[in-house]
């Protein structure tokens, strides 16, 4: 079981633009959707819960610790693991050397990121493994920047497994892939749900989030508008008005 | 000193300051290049100012050709270096920046151009007359510097925001893919930007050798970083930005120097205000994001 | 066998630029930062050694040793604007840090002023003096190959990967748990104390320093060497060092106009080879590991 991961009434203020109000949410081990039209604060609150932007207002609780205005690398050594909207590879890195990175956060605090090698063959075997369980095991000695986009984002997700989550947030995991691969992938996240990690997804693709997840959080300009099972999510009239644009 | 002459000695010496500013902008607004080279464009336009002022006497007209053949440098620069490394890591311009820094530094240095030694120039206040009023007093020499820098500025204003060229700048330095994907022709507006802005530090290579009565090889060295400095603190790439951070150095150095004195020389006084700068509003006093 | 005197002098002066080639590789190369500020910490260096020895009287291996320490810790203070800004700025930044410092040695007496230190005695070591002549010559070089080795070393640990990756993207590194400010201050001073104790050598071999041997001119030379060679390789900076610091010195046959060259070496070579002169991509490396590459497995090409 994943310790809870709480949001309260998050706000974020950028100048004159209010990305989130009030936004509170829980979750525990699920697979949860986030979805909302464009601009809708998704990777906003992304970057709230993993530590790249403060909340101007509000708290995120994790474990009940307070886990706002911390920084990216302590989130990340708390649990809390995600990936970008555009992807960011370490392009220049091997497919290996990627994930190897992530298993760097027990080393990187302290001096013992000064005493030992990052290329062992207990660390490059437990990428393996990581690389084999996503499938990426082919592309091994890679350079990252070559692989296609839709590997690239599958990449970036077994660098944030590394890390060892507890709770692991993708955002827009399945942009830019094929209805093949979108299905690999969802299959990649159930199997994660199941080895006990609890996710958050932001998707534009509807066909996609509706099948995956157990639950949807609706964000319409900044705001929860709509929670609940994908059914009653697609039912709701705030939900549609919102894509439509009323 | 009084308050008033002070103010205004500084404004005379912001001038100095500006043309040379503006112009490096200008480049690393559409290009994103630190263009140390442009220190070696202001001494070649000096240069040439005394060149044509001790051929034919008249300021005017060596101020022309010295803006004209330094335009001309400087889009030959960009044209045989900075054109191809558009897309190369940052570094690249940069180092090809310095190298052509130390090349032109040491030609110019050699005795067949400039020589080891300094020149006089002695233009005078090019035939202006002295200023006086209540509260300062203006030599002819810079008067002449205030009347030429704020002619070019009003000059440059009006080619950036009423001519096709200056609006395709200024969309290209907001987004250069965006602007090649309107229509702008990058390397037209890319060359035109080198020449203005290379014209520009000439000038100002011009009006400081008339000022100082004094033209040598090194001469573009500080200026050059105080520009860099002031560029900075006005948010790279923004034009009133750089005449507002160019009057607020200039005040700062004239004040602190007046009450300091020798603790840290004026120079150094410029870059701790740029590390303080960079520390705490590092993206100057009107740059954006 | 007599070595000339004079080669000798060219042969430590290389040894210690390619410490300081090496030792900027390390922040500018692996951690990504770039720094037209070196030479401040080159200077800092040649300082504390100097006074440690002038002033207190300290033998030879303290003084280095200091210098080396302070260096590293003032590395660490005047790293941090690079915890703020970033490419370009940080650029300007060290340049702005550079100039002060050489100011701060210029202006206050502590420091000598515009005259500098000098008499800084001869190194010593159980009464034996020397300075000069072989035995500093194998000193300097010794000195080289630590920085070398530590720049091997770093590389091989996460402390090297973290580096390389915060060069590569600030925010992916982060998100995989690199306390991206605590590496970069990392980064300048193992940077700084490693240019500091080439200054203590630099300093004890001349046997006095001034204030504008350290000047951002020099910063710009050391980059130079960095990028000429490769930067971020190991083997680059050591190349790019001995060739542009001997360079001014062989081409003294081209007499007055060897800046000149230099300058224009320096335009061509990011005109044609921007990835520096051993660089991965290089023409030349390309063909010297094409020597030493095994020919790869043959079974993927046709069926």
């Amino acid at each position: 079981m994943s310790p809870a991961l709480d949001i309260q009434q998050v706000s974020k203020r950028f100048g004159g633009l209010q990305a989130l109000r009030d936004v509170s949410l829980q979750t525990e081990r699920e697979i949860l959707g986030l979805i909302g039209p464009n601009g809708a604060g998704k990777t906003t609150l992304f970057n709230v819960i993993s530590g790249f932007l403060p909340p101007t207002g509000g708290e995120v609780h994790y474990a009940g610790h307070p886990i706002h205005g911390r920084r990216p690398h302590e989130i990340v050594a708390l649990g809390i693991a995600r990936t970008f909207q555009i992807v960011k590879p370490f392009g220049d890195l091997t497919v290996l050397e990627n994930v190897l990175s992530g298993y760097g956060m027990s080393y990187y605090p302290g001096w013992r990121a000064f005493l030992e090698r990052f290329r062992t063959p207990s660390s490059e075997a437990a990428a393996r493994d990581l690389l084999e369980m996503t499938g990426l095991i082919a592309w091994v000695e890679a350079e990252a920047s070559s692989l296609p986009i839709g590997l690239q984002r599958r990449l970036e997700i077994a660098r944030a497994l590394a890390t060892g989550p507890e709770i692991l947030l993708l955002d827009e995991p399945a942009a830019g892939l094929t209805a093949q691969e979108a299905e690999e992938l969802a299959a990649l996240i159930r199997q994660l749900y199941e080895q006990g990690i609890g996710l958050i997804v932001i998707e534009h693709n509807m066909t996609f989030a509706m099948n995956l997840c157990q639950r949807i959080i609706v964000l319409a300009q900044g705001e929860v508008i709509a929670e609940g099972s994908p059914t009653e999510v697609q039912a709701n009239e705030q939900v549609i008005n919102a894509y439509l644009g009323r | 000193m009084p308050f008033m002459q002070n103010l205004s000695n500084a404004v005379v010496l912001a001038s100095t300051y500006i043309l040379m500013a503006v112009g490096l902008t200008m480049v690393y607004g559409v290009l994103k290049v630190l263009h140390i080279a442009q220190a070696a464009v202001y001494t070649i336009g000096a240069f040439i100012g005394l060149l044509v002022f001790t051929w034919v006497g008249n300021f005017w007209l060596a101020l022309a050709a010295a803006m004209l053949i330094s335009g001309v440098i400087g889009v030959l620069i960009y044209r045989l270096t900075y054109h191809y490394m558009l897309d190369a890591p940052r570094t690249v311009p940069l180092i090809a920046s310095i190298g052509m820094f130390v090349m032109f530094t040491d030609l110019l240095q050699k005795d067949f151009l400039m020589g080891p030694y300094q020149k006089a120039l002695p233009a005078g206040g090019a035939g202006l007359p002295a200023v006086k009023t209540a509260w300062f007093s203006l030599a002819p020499k810079q008067l002449l510097i205030l009347v030429v820098t704020a002619v070019l500025l009003v000059a440059v204003y009006f080619i950036l925001t009423r001519t096709r060229i200056g609006l395709g700048w200024q969309a290209a330095a907001m987004d250069r893919d965006m602007a090649a994907a309107v229509g702008v022709n990058l390397n037209r507006v890319i060359a035109f930007n080198f020449f203005l802005g290379s014209a520009l530090a000439g000038a100002a290579g011009v009006l400081v050798g008339v000022y100082n009565n004094s033209v040598f090889a090194t001469m573009g060295d500080l200026p050059s970083y105080k520009a860099f400095i002031i560029i900075v603190l006005g948010g790279m790439g923004s034009l009133p930005g750089t005449i507002v951070a160019s009057l607020l150095l200039a005040i700062v150095e004239n004040f602190l120097v007046a009450s300091i004195g020798y603790v840290l020389p004026r120079d150094a006084i410029a870059f701790l205000v740029l590390i303080l700068m960079l520390m705490f509003r590092p993206h100057g006093l009107f740059g954006q994001e | 066998m007599i070595i000339g005197g004079y080669v000798i002098s060219v042969a430590v002066f290389v040894g210690i630029w390619v410490t300081l080639a090496l030792s900027l590789n390390i922040l500018t190369g692996y951690a990504g930062q770039v720094s037209l500020g070196h030479a401040a910490f080159f200077g800092i260096g040649a300082y504390t050694s100097a006074i440690l020895s002038l002033r207190y009287g300290l033998p030879f291996w303290a003084d280095l040793l200091g210098a080396i320490v302070v260096t590293g810790l003032v590395g660490m203070v005047l790293g941090l604007p690079s915890l703020r800004v970033r490419h370009d700025f940080l650029v300007l930044a060290t340049m702005g840090i550079n100039f002060v410092v050489v100011a701060v040695f210029k202006y206050v007496d502590f420091f000598g002023g515009a005259m500098g230190l000098v008499n800084i005695p001869a190194p010593s070591i159980l009464g034996y003096s020397f300075r000069g002549g072989t035995p500093y010559l194998l000193l300097v070089w010794a000195f080289a190959f630590l920085t070398w080795l530590v720049s091997w070393y770093v590389s091989r640990t996460w402390t090297g990967l973290a580096f390389n990756i915060l060069r590569i993207d600030e925010d992916a590194a982060a998100a995989v748990g690199v306390s991206v400010p605590r590496f970069k201050v990392y980064a300048f001073c193992i940077s700084a104390a490693l240019a500091g104790g080439a200054g203590s050598l630099y300093g004890h071999f001349i046997g006095s320093v001034f204030p504008d041997t350290f000047a951002f001119v020099e910063s710009i030379a050391i980059l130079s060497m960095v990028i000429f060679g490769g930067v971020g390789t190991l083997r680059g900076p050591i190349l790019g060092a001995i060739i542009l610091k001997a360079a001014p010195e062989l081409l003294r046959v081209v007499g007055s106009y060897r800046f000149t060259l230099y300058g224009g070496l320096l335009v061509l070579m990011m005109l044609f080879q921007p990835m520096g002169l051993l660089g991965d991509d290089s023409f030349l490396w390309r063909n010297l590991t094409r020597f030493f590459h095994r020919r790869p497995e043959a079974e993927e090409v046709v069926s």
